[in-house]
């Protein structure tokens, strides 16, 4: 086996389908003991309301990641997802996406809420960020809600500490008519409690989930990727002004006085909506800073999609991960969570997500803008190889708690609880 | 890689024991599932499996004790779990899989039923 097979092997991500495939399986070869598993099986059915893959947003592979990982414990069940997608575009969805909401047409909504009015679905899950529903601050989800007569379980992605009194409606109204909000951090409960007044028994955290990632020592995975003596600096995501990559780029020439051989690998295309209004200018004006500080050969793209197998690979191999993110107000993170789900050392600007989650010793803060607080905790970091190995461990452990496959037990003992107390009767399902 | 399960066999009588500790996953179930397989297929279709030292287990571990209990009823046997772990116990529950295998807090009380 060659080097970069050993590397692709021991990174990894493998596929839990044991469950629903034993089920399957037993269904076919032992009928007794499949209807006994059968009848003693929970059988939520659960629906999704989100934006979703192929479309490129965050919150779409969230919806994916959280359905495929609760399905995993359900194999009586059949999730539905309802896409949020936008009018004439045409999304080769799977299977699973069964009704479509065209993004600006109100209509669709109330068409999507008696669709699963009208279905077996037992329970709603909304994944929520004003920009991804119609009208204005995406107040058309609200329509939604309204038409909605099944419970409903929202997923707030943004909480804003500052919101528009249009923003505060619309999150006031979805907490009025859903039974539980989920943020992924304590402070977006806090400010769900002080600034928006929602009721606190109707506010739950589960963290963002992350993938299930059994550690590699870095250095094995720089051999295969053709960067064993560099010192691996990244950053992944969908790429945007509000990543503020720019302070990085900026700091790598003092960086590189100390580590010469370091390297900066900026993971990820450019945001598909950025793209589309304001094209690669973002990335051209990084590159131009790049050239103007003589950095070709220490700031390097990967301009394209990278499946999860590859991310996990890059992450392996990375020394120090940062978000130097700009928005002091951002309350989760699915690349800083990945990245403490692979036990990386990070390093982060103090927005709201970052500031819980790499408390306690599981990363460092750095100043907003600025490449001066970048270039000494890197190098602090780098020097000192037990600091990082502490930061590594750290996450590490904090991190498994919120593999994907306890979030979606936490998902599930949700929607349990919630349709317990909604007194949803359900009916015995088929596989 | 770090494989984070240890597996260990023992007996306690004629009812034999798989110690697991760590975690039971994608990674690690395979070779929880050749455990028990080794075991039922050497004879011994009764088993206690003691998940008392067991951190998290996924969809792939539970499948793994379903593959395991398809073998162990087929030689007229039975799977009894041994866990005091709230977060796993809430796995089984949510699932319902606390309804197909008998959990108990201690291994005595598992080896009374098993015996």
């Amino acid at each position: 086996m060659s080097e970069t097979d050993k590397v692709a092997d021991m990174t990894f991500v493998p596929e839990e389908f044991a469950l629903r495939d034993e089920v399957r399986w037993l269904k076919s070869e032992d009928l007794n003991l499949f209807s006994f598993i059968r009848q003693s099986m929970n059988k939520i059915e659960p629906a999704y309301v989100s934006t979703y893959p192929p479309s490129e947003c965050g919150i779409a592979t969230f919806c994916k990641d959280v359905a495929t990982s609760v399905a995993k414990y359900t194999p009586f069940s059949k999730p539905t997802i309802v896409a949020i997608k936008r009018e004439h575009e045409i999304e080769p969805y799977e299977r699973v996406v069964r009704y479509q909401i065209l993004k600006e047409d109100r209509q669709s909504y109330l068409d999507a809420a008696k669709y699963i009015n009208d279905s077996s679905i037992d329970i709603v899950n909304l994944q929520h960020e004003y920009g991804i529903f119609g009208g204005d601050d995406g107040e058309y989800v609200l329509d939604f809600l309204h038409a909605l007569k099944k419970p409903a379980v929202v997923t707030l992605h943004t909480v804003l500490h500052s919101p528009s009194p249009n923003q505060k409606r619309i999150t006031q109204e979805m907490g009025k008519m859903c039974e539980v909000m989920v943020v992924m951090v304590k402070t977006g409960r806090n400010i769900l409690l002080d600034g928006y007044s929602v009721d606190p028994a109707k506010i739950t955290v589960i963290p963002h989930g992350v993938p299930n990632v059994h550690r590699v020592a870095s250095s094995t995975v720089k051999r295969a990727l053709g960067m064993a003596d560099r010192q691996i600096i990244s950053t992944f995501g969908l790429i945007n002004r509000g990543k503020g990559i720019e302070y990085v780029i900026k700091a790598m020439p003092k960086i590189l006085e100390k580590y010469p051989n370091a390297i900066y690998l900026v993971l990820g295309e450019t945001h598909p909506g950025v793209r589309k209004h304001e094209g690669e200018s973002y990335r051209n004006m990084l590159t131009e800073i790049i050239s103007e500080l003589g950095l070709e050969e220490h700031v390097r793209f990967n301009n394209r999609f990278l499946s999860l197998s590859e991310l996990v690979r890059y992450l392996c191999a990375t020394d120090v991960y940062v978000t130097p993110y700009l928005s002091k107000d951002q309350i989760s993170s699915g690349t800083l969570a990945y990245a403490l789900g692979c036990g990386k050392a990070t390093l982060s600007t103090p927005y709201l997500y970052a500031e819980e989650v790499l408390a306690d010793g599981r990363g460092i803060l750095i100043d907003f803008q600025s490449p001066e607080s970048v270039s000494d905790t890197v190098i602090k970091v780098l020097d000192d190889k037990d600091l990082r190995e502490s930061l590594e461990s750290a996450a590490y452990h904090y991190a498994r708690r919120a593999a994907w496959f306890n979030v979606a037990i936490s998902y599930l003992d949700l929607f349990d609880r919630v349709l317990r107390r909604s007194g949803v009767i359900k009916e015995e399902p088929t596989l | 890689m770090e494989m984070d399960l240890v597996i260990n066999v023992r007996r306690n009588g004629a009812v034999p024991i798989i110690d697991l500790s760590g975690e039971v996953d994608a990674y690690t179930s395979a070779r929880f599932r050749e455990a028990m397989v080794e075991l039922i297929d050497g004879g011994s279709a009764n088993l206690i499996i003691s998940m008392l030292k067991v951190d998290y287990i996924d969809s792939s571990g539970l499948g793994a004790l379903v593959g395991g209990l398809k073998r162990s009823t087929e030689n007229g046997g039975r799977i009894v779990i041994v866990c005091d772990n709230p977060q796993i116990r809430k796995v089984f529950e949510i699932t319902g899989l606390e309804k197909v295998f008998p959990i108990f807090e201690a291994e005595v009380d598992a080896l009374g039923m098993i015996s």
